[in-house]
């Protein structure tokens, strides 16, 4: 557990130590976040109307974006191992790894998307559904995030590779966690959806930290 | 398949006596090569010239029904497949049989070419019935979702420097994607949207006219064969070449 | 802590997020998921008025007809749940199986008479292929008209279109 708690503060001191990539994440979301309604046009009623799937859409991006320096530094001087052999079982360091990857930047990203939700003219009593389907929601992508990039460590094309690894397994996500904020905006039952977004994370919290554990096994072998 | 990406030193760790068993498979596949290969062919020609010219039109799809001869048996054969694939991801990861890694790098592109028609033949059907090409209904997705799962194993497995390792991993990523079947089997059911549910179900008669299933099985069982077919012609290139490789560098 | 029971502590962790996972997906399935209105609910509890709104169910039998405003025809009829039904205007192709007694789903909104401008139309037929045949001999006896319904199981077709 010291070891668990360990890796979670090496984590976040890392992310300040390379504060201007976790701030890029940031700057990165809300820069394309807000292109839209210069793209789309102003009018609030379009905006309100897909201000949900443009969140999402958003959220999964720049989450993602800084997932595969997750593993890949340590992999690649070697201090992968070091870190598999302090005691810890592979998919506890995995599991650390999505945790930090979560806080450093799941928890930004929450927070930066209520000044965004509000520029979208999401009216007041929505956002903290909202807030809080983003919260299982980027929990999930972390997790699944974090174990494709475990079963990629160490393939050549990684850049190209994980967006194709990642896309099939977020889809349910994004499906499920965009049908909650639509659904409340538009006064139908929005209970099934985030039954069915809860049941996703409650499947990958078990399986992804296994899954990526085996990856990272195979990754110094 | 093309392996120039292997290296020397990965192969020279492997090791011969593994391939004894590719070796029976060897002796077993060119036995039945040829009937399944014949039978496959007798199928799908009875069955195609069948469901195109001499089976009823529908009521009120009129010959546009005709897709489903098609699109039906690589709807099926998708999932199929995949579901074949990760039954060799499973081989692989607990008996390491190197017989499963090969195989499951011979369906990946098969199946997921066969994904790829089931998309275009359920657009071509889409457009005159549904009056579009697409629809992000919950069926549709889902197996959209599979093709990338297809293309994402096929890309995985030939990414690695050393092929084991791209092996291992790819079949990793196989398991991982099977959460996608249940969703497209029940897709119907529990989203209801434009897609049709199943025709055919254990508990009920078949809600279609015997002269429209008789060609669905004639082809369905064609498009089966084919692929097993397929495959094992595929497997076969794939093992003699490990062969010629190993012998070629070892020896 | 020793390894083993923290293994196993591991091991029931897994297994009760897994009882949640069954629990959750099972009571979202077992509530309705809707993508759709029907015209009754929709009539029942009316939206914000301009939104854009999915409306799904069967074409009511008889009530189709065309109306031409500058050229082009505008499709007028009426889409059913059973229990109420709401008039749809579309203006457009209507695909191949748009007919009396389909199921259909329209997209578009709604205004202030009940009167739904579909922006889009889309037929969605049922799991039944019956050829074109038995089909005319269904009518042609009068056991079922496609206009108000679903058709027949497809193990009573043989017995139902032999002539008496």
């Amino acid at each position: 557990m010291r070891i668990f708690l360990f890796f979670i503060h090496r984590e976040i001191q890392l992310s300040l130590k390379y504060g201007t990539d976790s701030l890029g994440t940031i700057l990165f979301f809300i820069l394309i976040a807000s292109l839209f309604p210069l793209a789309l046009g102003p009018e609030p009623q379009l905006l309100r109307q897909i201000a949900p799937g443009i969140l999402w859409v958003c959220v999964l991006l720049a989450a993602l974006l800084p997932i595969e320096r997750l593993f890949n530094h340590e992999y690649e001087d070697g201090s992968l191992e070091q870190l598999l052999l302090l005691g810890l079982p592979p998919y506890g360091v995995a599991f650390a790894k999505i945790v930090g990857h979560w806080l450093t930047t799941g928890m930004p990203l929450l927070i930066a998307s209520v000044p965004l939700a509000l520029m979208f003219n999401f009216p007041y009593h929505a956002i903290p559904l909202f807030l809080f389907s983003l919260m299982i929601g980027t929990g999930c992508l972390s997790l699944l995030g974090g174990m494709a990039t475990c079963i990629a460590l160490g393939a050549r094309r990684s850049a190209f590779l994980l967006p194709l690894l990642t896309f099939p397994l977020l889809t349910p996500i994004i499906i499920f966690g965009a049908m909650i904020t639509d659904a409340q905006l538009h006064a139908l039952n929005y209970m099934p959806h985030l039954q069915l977004l809860g049941a996703c994370f409650a499947l990958a919290l078990p399986l992804c930290p296994f899954v990526a554990g085996a990856g990272l096994k195979l990754a110094v072998e | 398949m093309t392996n120039t990406s292997s290296s020397p030193p990965s192969q020279s760790s492997f090791n011969i006596h593994r391939f004894a068993n590719p070796r029976t498979f060897l002796r077993f596949a060119s036995k039945i090569q040829s009937w399944v290969t014949i039978s496959a062919i007798i199928f799908l020609v009875i069955g195609v010239i069948w469901g195109l010219c001499f089976s009823p039109a529908d009521w009120q799809q009129g010959d546009s029904v005709r897709i489903m001869y098609i699109h039906v048996p690589m709807a099926i054969l998708a999932s199929g497949g995949y579901f074949a694939l990760a039954a060799c991801a499973l081989c692989s990861l607990i008996w390491k049989h190197p017989l499963a890694d090969l195989a499951a790098g011979e369906i990946g592109p098969i199946g997921a070419v066969i994904t790829a028609l089931c998309l275009i033949t359920g657009s071509l059907w889409g457009k005159p019935m549904w009056g579009t090409w697409w629809v992000w209904d919950a069926r549709l997705t889902s197996v959209l979702v599979l093709f990338f799962l297809y293309l994402g194993h096929i890309t995985l497995l030939h990414a690695f420097d050393n092929q084991q390792k791209g092996y291992k991993a790819a079949a990793i990523l196989a398991l991982v994607g099977v959460f996608d079947l249940p969703i497209i089997k029940f897709s119907v059911n529990w989203w209801h949207t434009l897609h049709q549910p199943s025709t055919f179900s254990i508990i009920h008669a078949p809600a279609m006219s015997l002269s429209m299933i008789w060609p669905l099985i004639f082809c369905f069982m064609g498009f089966a064969l084919g692929f097993i077919a397929l495959v094992c012609m595929q497997l076969r290139a794939a093992i003699l070449e490990r062969q010629v490789r190993h012998f070629l560098l070892n020896e | 802590m020793k390894r083993k029971t923290k293994r196993l502590w591991i091991i029931l962790g897994s297994m009760a997020s897994f009882a949640i996972a069954i629990v959750l997906i099972l009571s979202a399935f077992s509530s309705n998921l809707v993508y759709f209105k029907a015209p009754s609910q929709l009539i029942n509890h009316p939206t914000v008025k301009g939104t854009t709104i999915r409306l799904g169910g069967m074409v009511l039998a008889n009530s189709l007809h065309y109306s031409h405003k500058d050229q082009t025809p505008t499709a007028q009829f009426q889409v059913t749940d059973g229990q109420a039904a709401i008039e749809v205007h579309y203006t457009g192709i209507l695909p191949d199986l748009f007919r009396e007694g389909q199921s259909v789903i329209a997209i578009g909104t709604l205004d202030k008479n009940n009167i739904f401008t579909a922006s889009e139309v889309l037929a969605k037929h049922d799991e039944t292929y019956m050829p074109k045949e038995v089909a005319d001999a269904l009518r042609k006896s009068g056991k079922w008209d496609p206009k108000y319904g679903p058709p027949p199981d497809a193990a009573t077709w043989d017995h139902m279109t032999q002539p008496k």
